[in-house]
């Protein structure tokens, strides 16, 4: 998200909702699980089931970025080998000008900001006020 | 049985019971590995697209579940940035 708040008035995003990574009937992980974070969904086999936690995921991060669903062909994730996550950057002449790596430890959106920066110039942030009052005393 | 053949399959034998012992110590148990290699690896590949390649168009489904859209739609003279991944 802080990628994007950096960088939306140069690129545009599109956040592509796939098949669950880690869902309850098959590979589930028992970090999902209700007492701890209460992510518990089965693999869904319509797409309304599909478009109901999609919704509950931005619901629940409170989501803003431009958001699309896979349908249950599931074309978006076969075509870009997406599953279980994914970066793509596509240049404005509508060629793969980057292909991350496959999640989840390929996954690394510094990456990411990295070839936008190297585009549009690194995005600065000023310092915490704590911190710079620490440091002026 | 031809003792080197025999001797060969024991080896492989003890190499995949290893393989999978170490692959559960990673996953976290047994089922985990079961699990992952069951429903993960079917569709952990690298893929065909290479940089330079055009990037496919897909139908994608909006938040509401009937707004239907392109994803080359998306493309609007500007760089853009594609994050795939679920929620679990």
């Amino acid at each position: 998200m802080k990628i994007y708040d950096d960088y939306k008035d140069h690129a545009d995003f599109l956040t592509i909702y796939i098949r669950e990574a880690h869902p309850i009937d098959e590979w589930r992980m028992k970090s999902n699980e209700k007492d701890r974070d209460d992510v518990c969904y089965v693999q869904p086999k319509t797409l309304a089931q599909r478009v109901a936690i999609a919704n509950d995921f931005t619901k629940r991060f409170k989501f803003g970025l431009p958001f699309g669903i896979d349908d249950m062909s599931n074309a978006a994730n076969d075509a870009y080998a997406a599953w279980p996550e994914r970066l793509y950057i596509i240049d404005e002449n509508g060629h793969i000008s980057y292909k991350g790596g496959n999640g989840p430890f390929k996954y690394d959106p510094k990456e990411v900001r990295a070839w936008l920066a190297q585009k549009f110039g690194e995005v600065k942030h000023a310092q915490t006020t704590t911190a710079a009052t620490q440091e002026s005393r | 049985m031809n003792p080197i053949f025999k001797w060969t399959l024991i080896s492989l034998a003890v190499l995949l019971i290893a393989a999978y012992v170490a692959l559960s110590f990673m996953a976290g148990g047994p089922k985990d590995a079961f699990q992952m290699l069951r429903f993960a690896l079917p569709y952990m590949h690298r893929g065909n697209l290479k940089v330079g390649d055009n990037a496919p168009d897909a139908t994608l489904v909006a938040l509401d579940g009937d707004t239907r859209f392109q994803l080359r739609q998306h493309l609007a003279g500007r760089p853009l940035v594609l994050v795939f991944g679920s929620f679990t």
